[in-house]
């Protein structure tokens, strides 16, 4: 028996196959969730570092897909402010520790105890990783890696100077003198004395005794510490002609210039910028890593953290997967081999591929020793707006730094007020 | 005897009642057609003007400190103002503030001025060299102000090294470090940024003036200057006051080309009201300040556009 076919068969048949074609697509996209991830990532390394986590995490999760969505790191606290503000926000976003007390505060945080308790990595993680994304007992966040605070020194000058890299405050100034030689168009050190220098400014005041939050939790500042701490770091300025002439503007693509272009001896950062360096002077041979000074009385080395955080609480399964994914040793090393970004996994930075490597044990001991930035409601701000155009004043003889310190210090009862 | 015969519209029906293409076709013939076109942008000017700028006054009236939810958001009357009166920085600002958008509009505009008469001149290549000058006003304020800060690095920058090889600089200058030149160096990055606009306006208003003026000021005698003086500013005045007050509208409302360049710094030298406002609400997240700042600023600039259209004349005309 033969089965015919006419014209409006044909028709009704194409018609139906490709309804139903249209719908397989969107069945199988249905069963994708789509996330946004806001980042201010900034190097080409770091974009390298974040391809290779997002390629590693698409082939463990296929039914996520991740959209990273890079915002300056200038601009991120007014985008996320206008994001969480306006109900646009994104689905999880990469919080550095001096920003968490404010999103904490407006309410742009999601609450992650819960989850982070009975996650199966949590173990990997020492406490101390969780302090600064905890407020009131409640987690926010996973670390995602930690910004090692560390020096950078040129060992070939060092070397032709026969100096060793300076272990305490008094022996770097000294050495930043020896190595300074305008007539080479050298200075002994790379000051941040323009956007981002009030982190430097902080943790001097610190080392001079001078600490933010107190034992007893409250915030003050003390007023003699302080101005000893400011005369000593400007000086290096406008006493010892030790940094160059343009640190009050200088930001952190100056300070990186300067030295990877051989035109500074030391430089203060974080582990981020080993790879950047190594790619324009010779690791271990033209420069080479050590922990920071220790100052007067407290030894002050940051450990920053890059928390991954949840955002928008509808998807929170899907950016709980991401964002714990980070966590995995596999991402965390891929991430370092490519930025120099420490794990903040304990697990993860005992991967031979790290403790090998000699240049990263200034690092590894820093992770003994190194404390995390203070942190508070409002920190952010007045570090930025207050101590940072304060400093610059002494540097640029505007001001001393007694009439430096006092404006910091009444700038810190007006943001605690 | 012929019989006038009247033709009367038919009836009209339920339908011609009810459709609304003759309903408007008919409002179209009344004088409130003029509201009905009226009402989409009126809608849309309330929604992204009116309703933004009334809600930021009333937020200057209010505790809005974002980082501190414990505060509330409770009426503070006259609170952020009051505190504008003793706040420093808020005057220093102003002060900044007059500086920049005064040296920046008079440069701007001399060399617009320039620029528009050379180009009315109608040389050869003179479309070309139109289309060249305005570059610099295509390009969005972050592109010029990272370009900008590159050219004048103290390490690499290109305009060091120039100065240093004709031998107006000894050595290298940071000039975004230096509160001597910090404003200065802002002021001509601007500058260069934003002369096309008045060189467009002015050129444009060059084009209508009558070349009989100048034919008879010729006759008369006159010259360059005195044509300049007497004819092509007199006659470009309505453009010229309309340039002026849009620039210095743009330049009091925009921080980001001084945020990138000094973010206000070294110190507080180059720290203009824009930013301040900016500051205070991205980094401080004290809205509730930041809108009172905001508010100052557009009483300042409300007062600075009525007393300049009434000093310049420009309604008399």
């Amino acid at each position: 028996m033969t089965t015919r076919f006419d014209r409006r068969s044909v028709l009704k048949m194409g018609g139906g196959l490709l309804a139903a074609s249209a719908l397989l697509p969107a069945r199988a996209m249905a069963q994708q969730t789509a996330i946004n991830y806001w980042h201010t990532f900034t190097s080409q390394s770091e974009f390298a570092g974040l391809e290779d986590v997002m390629k590693l995490f698409a082939a463990a999760h296929p039914d996520i897909a991740v959209t990273q969505e890079n915002i300056p790191n200038p601009e991120f606290m007014a985008k996320i402010t206008a994001a969480v503000v306006s109900g646009s926000r994104p689905d999880s976003t990469m919080v550095s520790s001096e920003r968490v007390a404010d999103l904490v505060a407006m309410g742009g945080l999601t609450d992650l105890t819960d989850r982070i308790a009975a996650w199966e990595r949590r173990g990997d993680f020492d406490d101390s990783r969780f302090a600064s994304i905890t407020k009131d007992g409640k987690v926010y966040g996973i670390p995602a890696f930690t910004f090692v605070d560390w020096m950078y020194y040129r060992k070939d000058w060092f070397d032709e100077a026969g100096l060793a890299p300076p272990t305490t405050y008094a022996e770097f100034r000294d050495a930043a003198i020896k190595l300074t030689d305008p007539a080479k168009g050298r200075f002994g050190f790379g000051m941040r004395g323009g956007a981002g220098g009030q982190s430097y400014v902080i943790n001097i005041m610190e080392g001079f005794g001078a600490k933010l939050i107190q034992d007893d939790g409250s915030i003050s500042l003390d007023r003699d510490k302080a101005i000893e701490a400011v005369d000593w770091w400007s000086g290096l300025l406008i006493k010892d002609g030790a940094v160059p002439p343009s640190a009050p503007n200088d930001g952190f693509r100056q300070i990186m210039e300067a030295f990877q272009t051989g035109q500074t001896a030391m430089l203060w950062h974080h582990t981020g910028s080993f790879q950047d360096n190594s790619k324009l002077l010779k690791a271990g041979v033209e420069f080479a890593t050590a922990a920071i000074p220790a100052g007067p009385v407290n030894r002050v080395s940051r450990l920053g953290y890059a928390y991954n955080t949840v955002t928008k609480p509808e998807t929170i399964d899907a950016s709980w997967e991401w964002i714990k994914f980070w966590g995995e040793p596999d991402a965390a090393v891929a991430f370092l081999e490519k930025t120099g970004y420490f794990p903040a996994s304990t697990v993860a930075a005992q991967d031979e591929r790290i403790s090998g490597n000699p240049l990263y044990k200034p690092a590894a001991d820093t992770l003994g020793f190194g404390i995390p930035a203070p942190s508070f409601a409002g920190f952010a701000g007045w570090s930025e707006s207050v101590v940072l155009p304060a400093f610059q004043r002494v540097l640029i003889k505007e001001a001393t730094p007694e009439q430096a310190v006092d404006e910091m210090i009444d700038g810190l009862a007006q943001a605690i007020a | 005897m012929v019989e006038a015969r009247i033709s009367y519209p038919p009836p009209l029906t339920l339908w011609d009642r009810i459709n609304p293409v003759r309903m408007i076709g008919e409002l179209s013939e009344t004088r409130y057609w003029m509201y009905l076109l009226l009402i989409p942008s009126a809608l849309l000017i309330t929604a992204v003007v009116i309703y933004p700028t009334l809600y930021g006054m009333q937020m200057s009236f209010r505790e809005m400190r974002l980082n501190r939810p414990d505060l509330g958001t409770g009426w503070v009357g006259l609170k952020h103002y009051q505190r504008m009166l003793t706040d420093p920085i808020f005057w220093v600002s102003l002060r900044n503030t007059a500086v920049w958008v005064t040296s920046a509009i008079a440069l701007e505009f001399l060399i617009g001025l320039i620029a528009a008469l050379a180009l009315n001149r109608n040389l050869p290549g003179s479309k070309v060299l139109a289309v060249l000058i305005l570059l610099p006003y295509f390009l969005p304020n972050v592109v010029a102000g990272h370009m900008w800060a590159l050219m004048l690095d103290p390490r690499l920058g290109v305009i060091n090294d120039l100065l240093v090889k004709i031998g107006w600089l000894e050595g290298y200058k940071a000039w975004f470090a230096d509160p001597s030149t910090a404003m200065a160096a802002a002021i001509v990055v601007e500058a260069w940024h934003s002369f096309p606009f008045f060189t467009l306006l002015i050129l444009a208003g060059l084009k209508g003036i009558p070349s009989d003026l100048y034919k008879a000021a010729d006759i008369d005698g006159a010259g360059p200057f005195a044509q300049l003086r007497l004819i092509t500013l007199p006659m470009l005045k309505t453009i010229i006051a309309a340039a002026v007050i849009l620039r210095v509208i743009g330049l009091v409302n925009s921080p980001d080309l001084l945020l990138i360049l000094t973010s206000g710094g070294p110190g507080r030298s180059t720290q203009v009201l824009s930013l301040y406002a900016f500051q205070t609400a991205y980094k401080d997240f004290n809205f509730g300040y930041a809108g009172a700042l905001s508010v100052v600023m557009f009483i300042l600039l409300m007062g600075f556009a009525w007393a300049y259209v009434r000093l310049s004349k420009v309604n008399e005309d």
